[in-house]
């Protein structure tokens, strides 16, 4: 039979041990197939969202309500929107603790560390996009740490919010940078992460000398793979949008009033905690800043694991890259852990 | 295809069938579109079985959120009602502004006679000035019984000296009190105003227990009672307040001013509320008054047959004492030995009484019709003189006609500078 299409993206065969579900966590693939997910449902909710001050949130509650299927596409963005984040956060620590963003793979990397940064600014911009009582924090608070910046604060809060204050401006800026800013950026990189995976040989793996299991499958086992995974979180994620809804609240009419939701979005509740500790700039832009940093120049930092320990989970020869990714998620874990036991829902 | 593949799509039929389900499963929405306000909501998707609140608010005009805000748009109930003003009762005198008023609506002018919440505003039922400054006054905590303190603060507007009332009301403050009678009076008896919450305890259990509870549909239903406009004109006495109770009225039966006023009595000694321990049933011999006495029609009527609007909702200044509010006697129907009742012929189609007359309609009323007038000449719309001298009156709440005739040319004994009610009552009172 004459390979498919999809078949096609694919390499004719790749190495058996490393097509494992427990080497890959299929993180990488399912963040694709979320990402393919996240912009076929969000673009179906272009139809209908109106993005001004007075509309937003009715326009969503337009959505969730009234819309045939509205509430199930919106639910199904959300969640999809929520595990891309869950699923490429495992991606990058596969990476890091397999060694595999040693050369010729720190480009690579590179973009990939880009695409959660897109990621992460998607997921908090689409949330803002809410224009409801619930995104109170992300609005006001996150805006404001931008402020915080010396000398450059004030000109780029101006830069993001559209103008002094927030209003109408922020929420088409802040509309724009979802869709064409981050979310046409981010289908790019991910197009070109995918591309360089090939250039670069495929998933890490040791030399062909020095394999202990030189098995290969072919391309159709693992599209079969792909496609029995891809077909069990669409299960999933149907569930979750049926059965959990995304959240709402009543429109955002009067942004002095602070009686809303004062919680950040699950992903940047270690962000909130950092700040309550003091000076907003150090641990509001300053820290979270510096461990991103930390974690994008990891493989140039550190001397790369050896040729023969590619390929499997914790090479010994890449133990403080490992340590040190391993320390940056203990923080931010136990971080969001004491901002949701601090602030209860 | 492998048996991961299978079970995966299996998964992910059972995940679809799941989904059309529950969108089947949700109501049909079913949209209303008000005149006012031209913006459709769904609220009646799921309150479809909710009567329409009064002739004068019809759905069609007015529909739901105008009054009482919430989310037009959402089909779940927490969000829908997230955004509710005051919560089941819009009226409440907090936020009554944004619900009820509006130039065309009941904070309009004093001389379109749509100034309903600006005047209940500064009323004594609103601000319980009279008992506030009387307490002070009592205890030594201000020198005279003029009102300087309501239940919350007050203004009144351009405010001449001369006018009647006082220029404004600051806010009563408990904590500032230092005598203890004072201070018992601020934790007992600031339930008596319109802007508060019935006293929410079991009025019919043992006296001595007198804990509060949190529900505030533990009210007894004899007494239960809503705030703000609702305190009056939404009929409430003997319901369970845990209902809806959907319904505004201005023929508000005496059993609703009584959720108020024959619930018990206070003692001036404890300084503390006696609620009353019976359950009233007769009206005559269940007031709360043992030794008052009454003439028939105070037993008889409802209490709005007699009192106007302005002494319940206020004249427009702030008063402070029930003397300058109060000003109904026997003789605004009856008159005296020397002069009939004082009447109004209605002149306009946009007279006061043909409009208090069309929303509650016991009476036909038209453009030269004959009507009594208060000293204060507010109309007593619902009655009337009769061609053989005497006179009609009928029941706002019940609809019924009454006769009864002047004082003039019959052998009363009254003196003509005797006219408040015990001099009647000496003659004229039922026993009981």
């Amino acid at each position: 039979m004459r390979p498919s299409f999809f078949q096609h993206l694919h390499p004719p065969t790749i190495p058996a041990p490393q097509a494992r579900l427990r080497y890959t966590l299929g993180a990488g693939g399912l963040s694709l197939f979320l990402l393919l997910v996240v912009i076929l449902t969000g673009v179906l909710e272009m139809f209908y969202y109106i993005p001004t001050p007075e509309r937003a949130a009715l326009s969503i509650q337009e959505i969730s309500f009234l819309v045939p299927f509205g509430g199930l596409i919106r639910n199904l963005h959300f969640w999809s929107a929520q595990f891309l984040v869950v699923f490429s956060l495992l991606h990058l620590l596969r990476v890091i603790l397999t060694g595999a963003y040693a050369p010729p793979r720190r480009v690579n990397y590179l973009i990939g560390i880009s695409l959660l940064a897109l990621i992460l600014a998607l997921d908090f911009s689409g949330y803002v996009l809410r224009w409801d009582n619930g995104v109170y924090w992300a609005l006001v608070t996150g805006t404001n740490l931008i402020k915080t910046i010396p000398g450059a604060g004030p000109a780029l809060y101006s830069l993001a919010v559209g103008g002094n204050e927030l209003g109408a401006p922020t929420l088409v800026r802040f509309y724009a940078w979802h869709i064409f800013g981050l979310a046409l950026t981010m289908s790019f990189l991910a197009g070109w992460h995918i591309f360089r995976v090939r250039r670069d040989g495929g998933i890490a793996v040791p030399p062909p000398e020095l394999r202990a299991d030189p098995s290969r499958i072919t391309r159709a086992e693992l599209v079969r793979r792909e496609t029995a995974a891809a077909l069990l979180v669409s299960a999933f994620l149907l569930a979750l949008a049926v059965l959990y809804p995304a959240p709402i609240a009543a429109p955002l009419r009067d942004l002095t009033d602070q009686a809303f939701e004062t919680r950040a979005p699950w992903f940047f509740l270690w962000v909130q905690q950092l700040v309550r500790l003091g000076d907003p700039f150090v641990f509001g832009v300053l820290i979270p800043g510096g461990l991103f940093l930390l974690l994008a120049f990891l493989p140039f930092l550190f001397k790369p694991p050896a040729q023969a320990e590619l390929g499997r989970w914790f090479p010994p020869s890449g133990r403080p890259a490992q340590i040190t990714a391993g320390l940056i998620v203990i923080i931010i874990a136990v971080l969001s852990l004491i901002a949701v036991m601090q602030n209860p829902a | 295809m492998s048996r991961l593949t299978l079970v995966a799509s299996v998964l992910l039929i059972l995940a679809l069938l799941l989904a059309g389900w529950m969108v089947l499963r949700q109501p049909k929405p079913v949209p209303l579109t008000p005149e006012l306000t031209g913006e459709v909501e769904y609220c009646l998707t799921c309150h479809a079985d909710l009567p329409e609140i009064s002739p004068s608010h019809p759905i069609e005009t007015f529909g739901c959120v105008l009054c009482h805000g919430g989310e037009r748009l959402a089909l779940d109930a927490d969000l829908a009602h997230s955004s509710m003003r005051g919560g089941r009762n819009p009226s409440d005198l907090a936020i009554v502004q944004a619900s009820c008023g509006g130039a065309d609506c009941h904070s309009g002018t004093a001389s379109s006679d749509r100034d309903h919440i600006p005047r209940v505003l500064r009323s004594l039922q609103g601000t319980y000035a009279g008992a506030i400054a009387s307490v002070r006054y009592t205890f030594g905590a201000q020198p005279d019984l003029t009102a300087r303190q309501g239940t919350y603060a007050v203004a009144q507007p351009d405010f001449q000296p001369g006018d009647p009332g006082v220029p404004g009301l600051a806010a009563f403050d408990p904590a500032s009190e230092t005598n203890p009678s004072i201070r018992a009076f601020a934790a007992n008896c600031l339930v008596c105003h319109l802007a508060a919450d019935p006293p929410q305890r079991n009025f019919f259990a043992a006296p001595e227990d007198t804990t509060p509870s949190s529900a505030n549909h533990s009210v007894d239903p004899e007494f239960a009672r809503l705030t703000g406009c609702a305190a009056c004109h939404t009929p409430s006495a003997g319901s369970d307040l845990s209902q809806p109770l959907h319904r505004l009225t201005t023929a508000m039966p005496y059993t609703q001013c009584n959720t108020c006023h024959n619930r018990g009595n206070y003692d001036l000694r404890l300084m503390q509320f006696i609620p009353r321990a019976d359950h009233p049933t007769n009206r005559l011999e269940d007031y709360y008054q043992p030794i008052a006495q009454f003439v028939r029609c105070e037993w008889t009527l409802d209490c709005i047959d007699c009192h106007t609007r302005e002494e319940a909702m206020g004249n427009g200044w702030i008063l402070g004492s029930q003397q300058e509010a109060q000003h109904t006697r026997c003789a605004t129907c009856h008159g005296t030995l020397t002069s009939l009742p004082r009447t109004h012929i209605i002149q306009a189609p946009d007279d006061l009484a043909l409009r208090l007359a069309f929303l509650n309609p016991v009476i036909d009323l038209e453009v030269g019709d004959t009507i009594l007038v208060t000293d204060q000449g507010e109309p007593i719309w619902n009655a009337r003189p009769l061609p053989d001298g005497g006179y009609e009156m009928f029941g706002k709440a019940t609809g019924q006609r009454f006769t009864f005739r002047a004082v003039q040319g019959t052998g009363c004994l009254q003196k003509p500078d005797e006219q408040e009610s015990r001099y009647c009552h000496a003659c004229h009172a039922v026993e009981r």
